[in-house]
């Protein structure tokens, strides 16, 4: 055992709540090429982590086994463990649409579906549950409120989703994806193509989801998750240096090459 | 009240389970029968295949491989051969690239180089609509306003001009009938132009911008850069372009028909009346009698077959590469 | 220096001289469109009147209509269309989709392109030893299926290419959300491409609606009216052919006239096509 990967120890003195994911002995390939290099991690309950590191540096990767999405492509495999309360997710017998509805993802650019904005969030909650009008009506509102996307949609819920700006779009998605009732909600550099004024009420959403729901979050921006998350993952070609609380690994950080990127030396 | 609760959690994951097995029953349905259509695209041109072979069978046992050079088609002594037929094919369809590639060229330059921008999408979608229009009204109207126009003035003109002159008074000889082989020809030169005319303007999009403004940026001319930049680096496309209008020209049956004259015979001269492989096809087809006639016109038909596979084989090959260079 | 700049000289003599030629060659495109679509309006729009839609195709030397050619077109175009556009979009979504990274999308990509140029008297004479010759007569059910096999290559192609602007994005947030593949497809992938998807329906359902060589020897020809899809059937181009080559100038008149109903028929979906992907370019 390589000494820096040994951190789920420390993570573990830290926090008393209980692990929602775990990610052992992860390796992921593109091809031939590994781009995830012997992962172990634990990502505890109903808390947001942050994934943090160069581009290139395996941080999006990790994210999308998470919910295994890149089963959307040839030659990509994982080959390791990654446990959802304690089930072993990358199982071949897991059902990936049932996996995909315990844990949810929005991605960089906004993604609504050609439809409206009613049926963008009705769309996904239709797939798994037989429920009334009145019912999905509620399920709706309830879910555009939680994005804080309701008091600017209400009146034209008819409207085509592509007509929203892109803030609003991407609060859509977050919409569209707590309604389905996830666990896990994952976000892969959600902010990234958005306005500061976006981004805050983003980051804002973000900090009020936590307590619902356990989110992780790829961002290459170290203020943000400064900002947002309760421990950050640094990552560096592939492989995980350093996991820790996030004020210690922005303020007094075990690694040098951890130390070295955060205070903008490359990356 | 949490252990209500998680009876409800626990039912509706049954529930939820329950679903996803019928999405996976659907998914596997639907993934068939794409997989099956697109199967069936491969089992078509098979088909095909297999039935021409299967159809030409009698003829080419019969003739052999002298099919393919006897001029002689007497349906009364039931002697067929491929020889004028295969002949007119080629002729017309060489000399309709012939023009046509020039022409082709010309207005692809002039879209991409000098036409005003509001101007260039009405300008290729006009050219685009003649490749739209179906072959029978080339036909029609070949027959009945384009050639009697060949025949009274272009046709006597060209004769009375060569008229002495080695080689070319044979090539132009008369009588002007308007039909034959050079009135088909350019009816295929027109119907051929906007195919080549929009893949060379596509395939001169590709060109990166940088490499035409540092042409431009040494004082080259607009001809300078079409003629050593842009041709150059899309050659292989406009290949690919005019092999795509062969093989149009090749396979064009109807326009042919109406003003090819349908003579099985093989003259030097381009005024004289022929035939090609799928005109011979048009003309005879239903009222063929006996068996080896019709097997010897499927033959035909196979041979066809075989030549716009080949070159229209290697028109993709070429517009594949072009691709692949600028997707990379 | 009087050298260099002769030089200049002849160099822009020699694009002026090119580049004339260039615009001489787009006039020359331009003129044959005007020249075909003035012909046919001149000969064709003279024989237009009510009988051309009402009346049976006459016999030699009689004056009469269109009407059992242009319902035997309609009938076997929409047949072959109702026939042939499933199969194309399904073989195009499995390209575009299940089969994306596949060698089996690869080869069908190839072979479908073949198709699709390939000449269509061939797809006749395919035809006829697939149905006319074990069935032992001449049918409208045989003309409609040359037909489709027409229309499929084209509905592929433009299924194929249009699935593969819909963005890679759209698919995984489709799948985030735990909807299977189909689902993704159907409500994500096939909405977002609609407009592509039925511009390519359109301009194969022009491209069929002018088609001769391939119903030559299905289809053949029929004088009267037929509805019966196991006998021959008239259709609007091959009554075009028969008519135009006779001596007899009432059929030379209606062949005109059918010839102006075709091309503006086929010129009408084509710019309708083209508005619908035009728009979408614009967005």
């Amino acid at each position: 055992m390589k000494p820096m990967l040994s951190t789920d120890l420390n993570v573990a003195e830290t926090t008393v709540e209980k692990a929602k994911i775990e990610v052992k002995n992860l390796n992921f390939y593109y091809g031939q090429s590994k781009a995830l290099k012997d992962i172990n991690l634990s990502l505890p309950e109903r808390s947001v982590t942050a994934f943090i590191g160069p581009s290139g540096c395996g941080k999006s990767t990790l994210l999308r086994v998470l919910n295994r999405i890149y089963e959307l492509y040839p030659k990509q495999s994982a080959e390791g463990q990654v446990l959802l309360d304690g089930k072993n997710i990358l199982d071949r017998s897991q059902d990936l649409n049932l996996l995909r509805t315990k844990i949810g993802m929005v991605f960089q650019k906004p993604t609504p579906f050609p439809m409206s904005i009613y049926e963008n969030i009705a769309f996904g909650v239709r797939l798994y549950e037989k429920i009334s009008k009145a019912e999905m009506d509620s399920r709706v509102e309830q879910a555009l409120k939680r994005a804080a996307l309701w008091s600017e949609v209400k009146d034209k819920l008819n409207a085509s989703g592509l007509s929203l700006s892109g803030g609003q779009q991407q609060r859509l998605c977050i919409a569209r994806t707590v309604a389905v009732k996830p666990e896990v909600i994952l976000l892969d550099e959600p902010a990234s193509a958005l306005d500061p004024l976006s981004t805050a009420k983003i980051e804002e959403l973000i900090d009020e989801l936590q307590a619902d729901y356990t989110i992780v979050i790829v961002t290459h921006n170290m203020q943000q998750a400064a900002r947002v998350s309760r421990q950050t993952a640094f990552m560096y070609l592939g492989e995980l240096v350093e996991f820790d609380r996030t004020e210690k690994i922005f303020t007094s950080p075990r690694e040098k090459r951890t130390q070295d990127y955060i205070t903008g030396r490359f990356g | 009240m949490t252990a209500v609760s998680e009876a409800a959690t626990s039912s509706a994951m049954r529930t939820r389970e329950a679903t996803v097995r019928r999405f996976a029953v659907t998914d596997m349905v639907f993934r068939a029968a794409t997989r099956a259509s697109a199967i069936l695209v491969l089992v078509l041109l098979g088909g095909v295949a297999i039935s021409l072979v299967a159809g030409s069978w009698q003829a080419l046992s019969k003739f052999g491989f002298s099919f393919l050079t006897t001029e002689s088609w007497n349906p009364v002594t039931e002697n067929f051969g491929a020889l004028a037929p295969i002949y007119g094919t080629i002729v017309t369809s060489a000399i309709a690239i012939l023009i046509a590639v020039p022409i082709g060229i010309g207005i692809a330059v002039f879209l991409t180089e000098l036409c005003p921008r509001p101007l260039r999408r009405p300008i290729g979608i006009a050219v685009e609509l003649l490749a739209g229009i179906p072959s029978i009204i080339y036909g029609i109207w070949g027959l009945f306003v384009f050639a009697p126009f060949l025949q009274t003035t272009v046709q006597p003109f060209i004769i009375w001009l060569f008229k002495g002159v080695p080689g070319l008074s044979s090539l132009f000889a008369g009588p002007p009938y308007g039909i034959g082989l050079l009135t088909s020809s350019l009816i295929l030169a027109i119907m051929v132009l906007p195919f080549i005319t929009s893949i060379t303007k596509d395939v001169f999009d590709t060109v990166p911008a940088v490499l035409k403004e540092s042409a431009y940026g040494i004082g080259c001319t607009t001809w300078e850069v079409t003629r050593r930049v842009v041709i150059p680096y899309t050659r292989v496309g406009i290949m690919g372009g005019v092999m795509l209008g062969l093989g149009r020209a090749l396979g064009e049956t109807m326009a042919v028909t109406f003003v090819i004259g349908n003579a099985h015979r093989i003259s030097a001269s381009l005024f004289a009346p022929g035939t090609t492989i799928s005109a011979t096809i048009a003309n005879e087809f239903t009222e063929a009698d006996g068996d080896l006639y019709t097997s010897s016109l499927v033959s035909l038909g196979l041979i066809l077959f075989i030549i716009t596979f080949v070159i229209l084989a290697l028109a993709r090959y070429m517009l594949l590469r072009i691709d692949s260079r600028t997707g990379a | 220096m009087s050298t260099a700049q002769s030089l200049h000289q002849s160099r822009k003599r020699k694009n002026a001289v090119m580049m004339a030629l260039c615009v001489i060659a787009a006039g020359i495109g331009l003129a044959w469109l005007a020249l075909i679509l003035g012909a046919l309006l001149y000969k064709g729009l003279s024989g237009v009147n009510l009988a051309v839609f009402t009346e049976m195709t006459p016999p030699p030397g009689d004056a009469g209509g269109l009407l059992n050619a242009i319902y035997g077109s309609i009938v076997m175009t929409v047949i072959g269309i109702i026939v042939g556009t499933p199969i194309g979009v399904l073989a195009g979504t499995y390209m575009a989709e299940y089969g994306r990274f596949s060698r089996l999308t690869t080869v069908v990509r190839f072979i479908n392109d073949i198709l699709l140029s390939a000449p269509s008297i061939i797809i006749g004479l395919f035809v006829y030893e697939l149905m006319v010759r074990p069935m032992g007569h001449f049918s409208a059910i045989a003309g409609a299926v040359a037909l489709s096999i027409l229309v499929i290559p084209v509905v592929v192609r433009t299924t194929e290419d249009m699935l593969n602007l819909v963005p890679n994005a759209l698919r995984e947030a489709g799948t985030a959300i735990g909807a299977p593949r189909w689902v993704v497809i159907r409500s994500v992938a096939y909405r977002a491409a609609l407009s592509g998807i039925v511009t390519g329906i359109l301009l194969a359902i022009a491209r069929i609606s002018g088609e001769t060589a391939p119903l030559l020897f299905t289809a053949l020809n029929n004088q009267f009216w037929s509805s019966n899809l196991n006998a021959p059937m008239a259709s609007l181009p091959v009554t075009i052919f028969q008519f135009a080559l006779s001596p007899y100038e009432e059929w030379q008149q209606l062949a005109w006239t059918g010839a102006l109903i075709i091309t503006l028929t086929v010129l009408g979906l084509s710019i309708f096509a083209r508005s619908l992907t035009g728009r979408r370019e614009d967005r």
